[in-house]
């Protein structure tokens, strides 16, 4: 349980660390919008290429980085492997009764398990380089012309900076439950799957009684410390738009335009379009 | 308002009750509690488990109110809900389980959370960050992860972030509950230290007796009611009230009361050079 890496500060001085949060927000949706962009095989080369940037320049280790994905491999396999059998487009590979797979399932298999991967890896980046902190306080400032339409914006940044760091508190937990309950003879790793479900529920039932309770004393602290005692709430750390945050919107909107320009390119150049 | 109000006193309590009631079951947390805290001074509360030693600390910072009499603090009434959080910027308090107390991943920003919810200036954020965590003695850990510390060290994390806020108390409710003997000393260290070097009024809420030890008062508190307050000596002396109120004595205290009744004549001791300073008196 302990190496779920998503959701986690990694803290480094890097270039990536030091970008205004707002920005890296910012970039993580163009990020987005890129990949989902991407139709073909080649238009993954411009994504992999930025992806490996940032990933490098932010000092972040390699290992740390494929934890991330490891968490969501499962996912990863289950999308690829149901469309490798209900996608059935072009030629006919292999076939065994009811099951078909053709090259068509198996190219989109393969695009959708990529876009998977790079959404996770490249929104984990976010994380990994920005303190729940900076998050909570990039969101809040970019939405803070929600503000005159009442949304309570300080009180949606304040959960989101909550959620992370009860994160860790929270798996350290359910690893002291588990260990617990295997001690008194809970089994967790044998039988089938229902069974192995119906193992856990001993330990969600005080999992979720212990995140109440924690609830309720967090509650009482924040009170104690005057949470919303007045509406002008001032920052400590003021966010700052550098030259270097210019430089890496700039950059990224190049890239993002290459994906867009990419299969136009490939036209021109008569290459197969894969 | 109160026209009696001593201004030594940073709190007064006025013959306070609190009364739960859930279906037909009538509970008093709290009866008829009358107390003064003075300016400065090093306040133990003790008491066992559902004495109604944190209903009381609940009162204190107006997060709970009584359901009969008053509190002041600094001559707010806690009823006025509207000074609520004058009050509770006044009145720090730490609690039990310090991972439950923080809001922010970095200890730095976790102390900003109060200063920042009052909107004070950034620049004096800084400095009241800056000097709290020297006060602690945590400021060389400033930009670490508050996961990856101690449970002393996170206690004493959230002490700093209730001084940020410059109160003019604080109350450590069992806030040494959930350490280990060195996080527990690392924590009373503290409270000592603010109360000797920078005269903050300290209300330590606790079942340890040993740590009430140093208190200038030690209030006992037994099913709702003050059952006695006094010196830690004058306290102390009262074996059978303490007993009753479910209490155990400090080892040195205990020794010593075990020795007296063996026939020696032995004086009411609290710590361990007492007691040794009083064994060598023996002939």
């Amino acid at each position: 349980m302990r190496d779920v890496a998503f959701g986690q500060f990694y803290p480094a001085d890097s270039i990536i660390h030091k970008l205004d949060p707002r920005i890296k927000l910012i970039l993580m949706v163009l990020y987005i919008v890129g990949v989902f962009l991407v139709n073909y095989f080649f238009s993954y080369i411009p994504v992999a290429i930025f992806l490996l940037i940032i990933v490098f320049s932010s000092k972040v280790p390699l290992n740390k980085v494929i934890k991330s994905v490891k968490g969501i491999l499962l996912i990863i396999i289950l999308t690829a492997i149901l469309n490798i059998f209900f996608n059935k487009s072009d030629n006919v590979i292999w076939s065994w009764n009811f099951l078909v797979v053709t090259d068509g399932g198996l190219k989109l298999a393969g695009k959708l398990a990529l876009k998977l991967l790079f959404l996770v890896v490249g929104t984990s980046m976010l994380t990994f380089t920005t303190t729940p902190m900076g998050i909570t306080d990039g969101l809040e400032s970019i939405m803070k012309p929600l503000k005159a339409l009442k949304v309570p914006v300080h009180d949606i940044a304040i959960t989101m900076s909550i959620t992370l760091r009860f994160i860790p508190i929270l798996i350290e937990e359910i690893d002291k439950i588990i260990m617990a309950q295997k001690a008194r003879g809970a089994a967790f790793d044998t039988g089938g799957l229902i069974k192995r479900i119906k193992a856990f529920l001993p330990v969600l039932i005080p999992l979720f009684v212990s995140a109440f309770r924690r609830a309720d004393e967090l509650a009482a602290a924040m009170d104690a410390r005057c949470y919303n005692a007045t509406p002008n709430r001032t920052k400590l750390k003021e966010l700052k738009c550098m030259p270097r945050d210019i430089c890496a919107l700039v950059i990224s909107a190049i890239f993002l335009a290459l994906v867009i320009t990419l299969p136009i390119i490939w036209k021109v150049l008569q290459l197969p379009l894969i | 308002m109160n026209n009696n109000l001593n201004i030594d006193n940073i709190i007064t309590i006025n013959n306070a009750s609190v009364i739960y009631q859930k279906d037909n079951l009538i509970t008093h947390a709290l009866t008829q509690v009358t107390l003064e805290i003075k300016r400065g001074s090093f306040i133990a509360i003790l008491g066992r488990n559902g004495s109604g030693k944190s209903t009381l600390a609940k009162l204190l910072n107006a997060s709970l109110l009584p359901d009969i009499g008053e509190i002041f603090v600094d001559g707010i009434n806690t009823n006025d809900e509207s000074r609520a959080f004058d009050i509770r910027s006044k009145v720090g308090m730490v609690f039990q389980n310090p991972d439950n107390q923080m809001v922010a991943t970095i200890i730095e920003d976790d102390l900003a959370f109060g200063p920042e919810n009052l909107g004070i200036p950034r620049a004096e954020i800084r400095e009241r960050v800056d000097w709290a965590l020297k006060t602690v003695g945590m400021y060389e850990h400033r930009l670490r992860a508050t996961q990856k510390l101690s449970g002393g060290q996170k206690q004493r994390v959230a002490i700093a972030a209730v001084l940020s806020m410059a109160p003019d108390v604080l109350i450590l409710d069992e806030a040494t509950a959930m350490l280990d003997p060195r996080g527990r000393e690392e924590v009373m260290d503290t409270a000592r230290k603010l109360n000797t070097e920078k005269h903050m009024t300290i209300v330590l809420i606790t079942h340890y007796m040993d740590e009430a030890v140093c208190a200038d008062k030690i209030i006992v508190l037994d099913e709702g009611r003050v059952v006695t307050e006094g010196t830690p000596i004058e306290v102390f002396r009262q074996v059978d009230l303490i007993k009753k109120a479910g209490l155990e004595f400090p080892t040195p205290a205990e020794a010593a009361f075990k020795l007296k009744t063996l026939g020696y004549n032995i004086p009411v001791v609290l710590t361990d050079d007492e007691l040794v300073e009083a064994l060598c008196q023996l002939k």
